[in-house]
């Protein structure tokens, strides 16, 4: 577990994580992204973090302090102004658009607030949709959705459409959707945000499900409570970060 | 993401808006129906009006005499310029095999015995190799000069018991007047033998020019010769006096009412005061060449002309600027025909592109408006790792569809609307195959053409932006 807070000694950073991809989902150095809105708006003023593979991090943060920012980098959507994004080893702004969109569709899972499943298909097939544009046979892909389907218990909504579902059943199929690829990390922005307090602690006990099975986990979120599951809390503030909370049950009490 | 994965995509969007995507590919189905039930029609049209030439067809030429500004197709405006005196001089021109006249005779029935059928039209005068011999079923050629007739199948069908070999028919022309005639052969089609005729099936009469036209030119000027004995003594006594005169006008030409062709053709058809046998005046000939050779008809066609068009002929009188003499083969009369029907098809076609054209626009447009609509969409594809290129695809995929399906809808109502018509017309049906590959052609060019720009705005759709849209 490696971090450092600011861009100011990224090279003394000690731990091993920046240094071996092994250990490292993601990891960004001195990140700057400056949107040119009239003058210059810098929506990410230097952020330095290394994501460790099978960690639990959630990200908070106002309004406006840069975590949608950070998480389209993350996510491979966007590419820096300046500074590295490394994901899965590789980074990102070396690669050519096509490649940024193959290292996406691979190696991150997106789970929304909003859900954003296709609206005219069916579970299954909205779980399968990843691997549809990795070249995967049709047999395999529905093989594989099945499988996770029925891990996030809809193993009985296969068929239903996402109208026919509820937010909950909804947002276990975005998961089920972001795992299908066994991603190098799973991205959440606000994925209870939309959901009341009992479905959202049944995706949340998912989350650590899967967490517990090896996933690296980053959440994206303004609430407390969904933060403090994680095992260690970024806080962003003005497109730096503040400081990094670190959580009980971190790495090392997190089986 | 292969195409039959686009194709699924697809497919399941189009379905999800079936009024839209209907309506959509209205005008791809408009302007298809429109060209393949033409095609259709024109194609029946072909089959049932020219039916098949025979290759020994090809080396005989149909003329006429007509004003050359006249372009209403073979033998419109034709005058009757041509005497039997031109015909038997161009037969004996060295380059020519025969030379005859065509004449349609007006008559009203036929009779075998007690037997009579109705027989307004459909009995031709002509040379005798005009029945070519390769087309008769039974029997032989009449000889020009005897009172012989060639039937075809529906004509000698008509009766109770079909005419065969060697019966003996009544013809009553359209005077009243009879004549006898024995049949010496049947035909093996009913469809019409030359261009002249039109080649429709139909029953008809062959029969020679002589002594059948000239005589019945003659009997109605009251016929100075002694015919077949059941001419009626009406006319006899004007005719008598009519051919005096003639005579003593010395220039066998028709009668006094000049050298106008127009009156010529009156003289042999209505007034009095038509000629003998030798005066009869034909408004079509047939010239045969000595083969079907391109150059031996050109060498026909050639002297043919230049004979007719001479001072020598009876026709040069009459030729000039305002009437000029035509030698076709039926090959050349049928590409007339041909041309009127594809200048009538290009005008079919032509608004159909116009149609097409509007359907491509509007195809456009709803892709324009389905990737607005689904611009959350293509940010979620984008999101979970769809190339711009698979993006692309399924776009493309769809207005090919539309346009496809356009096609092929539009193919099956004009197949639909060519089959009604022809029904309803009365020709026999021939589906132009070869276009529903340009049809299905045509409506992928549609869907490529108008969903390329939709497509590409769709493909360069960026992934933050589509996911944060509402």
């Amino acid at each position: 577990m490696s971090n450092t807070g600011t861009d100011s000694n990224p090279e003394a950073d000690p731990s091993p994580g920046t240094h071996s991809n092994a250990g490292t989902a993601v990891s960004l150095e001195n990140v700057r992204k400056t949107y040119q809105l009239g003058e210059p708006v810098h929506a990410l003023d230097g952020v330095s973090l290394d994501v460790p593979r099978g960690s639990y991090t959630a990200i908070m943060g106002p309004s406006g302090s840069g975590k949608s920012t950070l998480m389209n980098l993350v996510g491979c959507l966007d590419t820096p102004t300046e500074g590295t994004v490394v994901v899965d080893g590789q980074d990102v702004s070396a690669l050519s658009g096509r490649e940024r969109t193959s290292l996406r569709g691979t190696e991150v899972g997106f789970v929304f607030q909003t859900f954003n499943l296709m609206p005219r298909l069916n579970a299954l097939e909205n779980v399968a949709l990843p691997q549809l544009f990795q070249g995967i046979s049709r047999s395999d892909r529905r093989d594989r959705a099945r499988e996770l389907l029925e891990r996030v218990g809809l193993g009985d909504r296969t068929d239903h459409l996402p109208n026919e579902l509820s937010g909950g059943q909804r947002q276990r199929v975005a998961l089920a959707r972001a795992l299908v690829n066994d991603p190098a990390i799973v991205l959440a922005d606000e994925p209870s945000g939309n959901l009341d307090t009992e479905t959202e602690a049944q995706v949340l006990d998912l989350f650590a499900e899967f967490h517990g099975g090896g996933t690296t986990m980053i959440v994206v979120t303004h609430e407390r409570h969904v933060a403090e599951r994680a095992e260690r809390i970024v806080h962003l503030l003005d497109g730096e970060i503040e400081r990094i909370e670190e959580l009980e049950g971190g790495p090392e009490g997190d089986e | 993401m292969g195409p039959l994965e686009s194709l699924r995509l697809s497919w399941r969007s189009i379905a999800g808006h079936k009024l839209r995507s209907g309506l959509t590919m209205l005008g791809v189905i408009i302007g298809i129906a429109a060209v393949i039930a033409f095609v259709t029609l024109g194609a029946s049209l072909q089959a049932g009006v020219i039916g098949d030439i025979s290759p020994d067809d090809q080396r005989n030429l149909y003329g006429w005499a007509a004003d050359p500004d006249v372009e209403a197709g073979p033998g419109a405006g034709a005058q009757p310029v041509f005497s039997q005196n031109d015909l038997d001089a161009v037969g004996d021109l060295e380059d020519v095999e025969a030379a005859y006249g065509y004449a349609p005779l007006q008559t009203q029935t036929i009779s075998d015995g007690n037997e009579t059928v109705p027989q307004g039209d459909g009995v031709v005068a002509s040379g005798s190799s005009y029945i070519r011999a390769d087309t008769l079923e039974a029997g032989e050629q009449f000889e020009s000069g005897e009172e012989q007739a060639v039937l075809n199948p529906a004509a000698a069908g008509q009766f109770e018991e079909d005419v065969e070999v060697g019966d003996e028919l009544t013809i009553t022309l359209l005077t009243g007047q009879q004549v006898e005639t024995e049949v010496v052969g049947i035909t093996d089609t009913s469809e019409g033998l030359s261009p002249f005729e039109g080649f429709e099936n139909s029953p008809r009469v062959y029969v020679p020019t002589e002594p059948y036209y000239t005589e019945q030119a003659a009997e109605m000027g009251g016929g100075q010769q002694e015919g077949d004995g059941e001419q009626t003594g009406d006319g006899q006594q004007d005719g008598e006096q009519t051919g005096d005169e003639q005579q003593a006008d010395g220039d066998q030409q028709n009668g006094g009412e000049g050298d106008d062709p127009q009156t010529a053709a009156l003289a042999m058809q209505d007034e009095p005061e038509a000629e003998g046998a030798d005066d009869a005046w034909f408004t079509a000939i047939i010239v045969e060449a000595e083969s079907t050779d391109e150059e031996a008809i050109e060498d026909a066609r050639d002297a043919a002309t230049a004979y007719l068009e001479s001072d020598e002929s009876d026709a040069g009188e009459f030729l000039g600027d305002d009437l000029v003499v035509s030698l076709e083969t039926s090959t050349e009369l049928l590409q007339q025909l041909q041309d009127i029907l594809s200048l009538l098809q290009n005008f079919i076609v032509g608004i159909a592109a116009i149609s097409l054209l509007v359907g491509s626009i509007g195809i456009a447009n709803i892709m324009l408006v389905s990737v607005t609509e689904r611009t959350r969409e293509i940010g979620i594809m984008k999101a979970v790792g769809a190339q711009n290129r698979d993006v692309l695809g399924l776009f493309l995929m769809e207005s090919v569809i539309l346009g496809l399906v356009g096609a092929v809808l539009g193919t099956a109502l004009g197949f639909a609307a060519g089959y009604l018509g022809a029904w309803y017309i009365g020709l026999p049906l021939v589906y132009p195959l070869e276009y529903v590959v340009l049809a299905v052609v045509v409506g992928i060019l549609v869907g490529v053409v108008s969903g390329l720009y939709p497509a590409w705005r769709a493909a360069r759709t960026d992934p933050i932006d589509a996911l944060r849209y509402e």
